[in-house]
């Protein structure tokens, strides 16, 4: 075997315009077999400009692409057969049910062998089976959009942001799925912008920002490269604390829900900023420090943050 | 082409069909609606004969013999007048606008023409009338020619000029059977255009056109298969009018081979047309709207509630750029007047038509507008 057949997709200078816009600029990775693999990046950053062009829906402005050893823009009909695609937004016929929709799609593959129970089983769909498109919510469709996506039986699945706009019970059910999708060692090409999702489900991360790929690891690595520092959660402190903290030589802020959070190298600091605040006589509620995540690499690397409603540092336990 | 994908794509289309109540309402219950809201408005008058009040004075075999003559032209329904009423009051009483008297010794003066050969023997019958009434004249000229016609009989000459009627259509035909082609035409063109134009900016503006692009299915049998469900539906829509329109009035049409072609010549004209306006009309609302404002003037215009004939010269030439006009000529021509050589012409027209469109339909039809 050489050493392209270790890769589902390999992706160089891939560059795609929009008119003045350059969606993807000079994009290059490799996603190898067997593997999940995470493009993170915020709204409008490129990800489904690079997943659509992978998927042969969109021709590329230049670069080559190679999926199983195919070129995206001149063997669609063989690449097509063998992904799976999860469009951004999934959505299917309104007035039918999940399971004649799952029919429908392996129909249109041909693989009349696929075991569509089984399908439904894998995507928790079984007490769904009869219920019409449209009267399934969000995270159920997702769910259908995953079985479908998995009726050709393909050697690599894209998901564009599975979990995009469904709440937190609804996301951890898809995750659990996605998490059953990677056990059996499916190639994943996922996108998202919720960094616990790549962090839980991803091999390798992939982070894009306005087109451009900044970094690229597995998370523990684009941690430890990238957020060398822990990060302390000072909660619901009282005013004077900001400054107690500042005039110790460090750099605190406040969040919105009046946590002050503040970076630091070594467990002396914590250390120097507790007694620092006990000593000015300040109540200090609760405390706690962790490792930096996915958020705050982000963060450092392209001073945006991942999404609007982006869980702040710290808030979680 | 894959039988298998396009018949999968056909089956999901009818299913979505079958569950969707409005849809179900607009390609059957509108048009048969519209047969029988239209039927009946305009059926009765046709049927409705004057009615002429007559008093007969004489009360003989003979003048109930001309009563009874009167009556079976089908122009009148005669109605007796009591023969002790004073006409004049009777006339104003019962807001009646002609009233025939047939006089005392009608029999008498009868039989002494007929058998007697007595030329002064004559007899007058006298109407009395509300002059400001509008159906008057065309009731006087009924009982005028009718008198005429009696006067001949007695003198025992047969007429030197009789007319008879040839209508240049080769047959009659009452409005309901001029207004089912019609409707016909309309129905397969709404259902065909307005299918075409607003699910496919609704699939597509819900990513099921992005979706189905990562699957095996190609443009033509996404194509074809809208194309069959489209025929489908115009079967089922043309089926439901015409069995309305036998059950319930009766209607004498012929239906022939040409009903299906010119079926099936109109889904593949406005599914193109369809197509094309699908581009202008990103959203499955603004869809919907071009859809309508396409329609109406074209339905109005091409003849499918009245005849061309009937608008002005300038509107008559405008008509006849419209592809509707030709579906209304071809359908007529062959439904109601079996006039084959007009049926072909716009068949002919309408195929022309149907291609061009459809082609350059499927050309500027696309998966996803990303590209
Ligand atoms: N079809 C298109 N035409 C023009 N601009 C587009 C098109 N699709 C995406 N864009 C633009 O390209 C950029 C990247 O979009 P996209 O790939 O959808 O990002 P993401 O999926 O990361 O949110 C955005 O600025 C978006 O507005
Ligand atoms: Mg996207």
């Amino acid at each position: 075997m050489t050493h392209s057949d270790d890769n589902a997709i390999t992706v160089e200078g891939l560059t795609k315009h929009y008119g003045d816009l350059r969606a993807v600029n000079d994009v290059s990775f490799t996603v190898r077999r067997g593997e999940v693999f995470a493009f993170l990046g915020p709204n409008g950053a490129g990800k489904t400009t690079t997943v659509e062009i992978i998927e042969t829906i969109r021709t590329p402005t230049s670069g080559r692409v190679n999926v199983l050893g195919m070129d995206v823009t001149k063997q669609k009909r063989d690449i097509v057969p063998r992904i799976g695609v999860l469009p951004q937004g999934f959505s299917s016929y309104d007035r039918i049910t999940v399971r004649e929709s799952i029919l429908y799609y392996r129909r249109l593959f041909g693989c009349s062998t696929t075991d569509v129970d089984a399908l439904i089983d894998l995507t928790n769909l079984g007490d769904k089976r009869d219920v019409q498109f449209n009267k399934l919510s969000g995270g159920l469709k997702q769910r259908l959009g995953i079985a479908i996506a998995l009726v050709n039986d393909p050697e690599v699945v894209f998901l564009d942001e599975p979990t995009t706009g469904l709440d937190p019970h609804a996301r951890r059910a898809v995750w659990d799925v996605l998490l059953g999708l990677k056990r059996k060692g499916k190639t994943v090409f996922l996108t998202t912008h919720y960094m616990e999702e790549a962090e839980l489900l991803a091999d390798t991360v992939a982070i894009i920002s306005k087109g451009k790929l900044v970094a690229m690891g597995s998370p523990e690595d684009l941690i430890e490269r990238n957020a060398n520092y822990m990060c302390l959660t000072l909660r619901s402190a009282e005013a004077g604390v900001l400054d107690t903290v500042r005039r110790l030589g460090f750099e605190p802020v406040r969040d919105d829900r009046n946590n002050i959070r503040v970076r630091v190298k070594q467990t002396d600091d914590v250390e120097a900023i507790l007694s620092g605040v006990k000593g000015a006589g300040l109540a200090l509620p609760g405390m706690d420090v962790r490792k930096p995540n996915l958020e705050e690499v982000f963060l450092g690397l392209t001073g945006e943050v991942l999404h609007e409603s982006a869980p702040v540092s710290g808030a979680t336990p | 082409m894959t039988p298998r994908i396009i018949a999968a794509n056909l089956v999901v289309r009818l299913r979505s069909f079958s569950r969707e109540k409005s849809a179900m309402f607009f390609t059957v219950a509108f048009p048969v609606i519209l047969v029988l809201v239209f039927g009946a408005i305009f059926t009765k008058p046709e049927h409705m004969n004057f009615e002429l009040p007559v008093q007969d004075l004489d009360q003989s075999d003979a003048s109930a013999k001309l009563v009874k003559g009167l009556a079976s032209q089908g122009v009148f329904e005669t109605i007796p007048v009591p023969a002790d009423a004073d006409a004049i009051q009777y006339t104003r009483d019962h807001k009646i606008n002609l009233l025939l008297i047939i006089p005392k010794g009608f029999e008498d003066m009868q039989l002494r023409r007929l058998e007697e050969w007595d030329d002064d023997a004559s007899v007058t019958l006298t109407y009395i009338y509300d002059p400001s009434s509008t159906s008057l004249k065309t009731k006087l000229q009924f009982l005028n020619a009718m008198a005429a016609a009696a006067n001949q009989e007695i003198s025992g000459t047969s007429p030197f000029i009789t007319l008879k009627e040839q209508s240049i259509l080769a047959k009659k035909y009452r409005f309901i059977e001029f207004f089912v082609p019609g409707i016909i035409a309309m129905a397969v063109m709404t259902s065909s255009l307005s299918g075409a134009l607003n699910t496919n900016a609704e699939l597509r503006q819900k990513g099921i056109l992005r979706k189905l692009a990562t699957t095996p299915i190609t443009r033509t049998d996404w194509l074809l298969s809208n194309v069959l469900y489209q025929i489908v539906l115009a079967v089922i829509s043309t089926v439901s009018i015409l069995l309305v329109s036998y059950a319930v009035f009766d209607v004498r049409l012929e239906i022939n081979a040409w009903l299906p072609v010119y079926v099936v010549l109109e889904v593949f004209a406005f599914v193109g047309i369809g197509m094309l306006l699908t581009p202008i009309a990103r959203e499955a609302e603004s869809a919907a709207a071009a859809g309508n404002a396409f329609l109406f003037p074209m339905m109005f215009l091409s003849g499918t509630f009245f005849p061309v004939e009937m608008m002005p010269g300038f509107l008559q030439k405008f008509a006849r750029i419209l592809p509707l006009y030709y579906l209304n000529e071809g359908l007529r021509a062959s439904m109601i007047f079996v006039d084959n050589t007009t049926a072909l012409r716009c068949a002919a027209i309408t195929a022309a038509v149907a291609g061009v469109v459809f082609v350059a339909g499927a050309l500027v039809t696309r998966w996803d507008q990303g590209a």
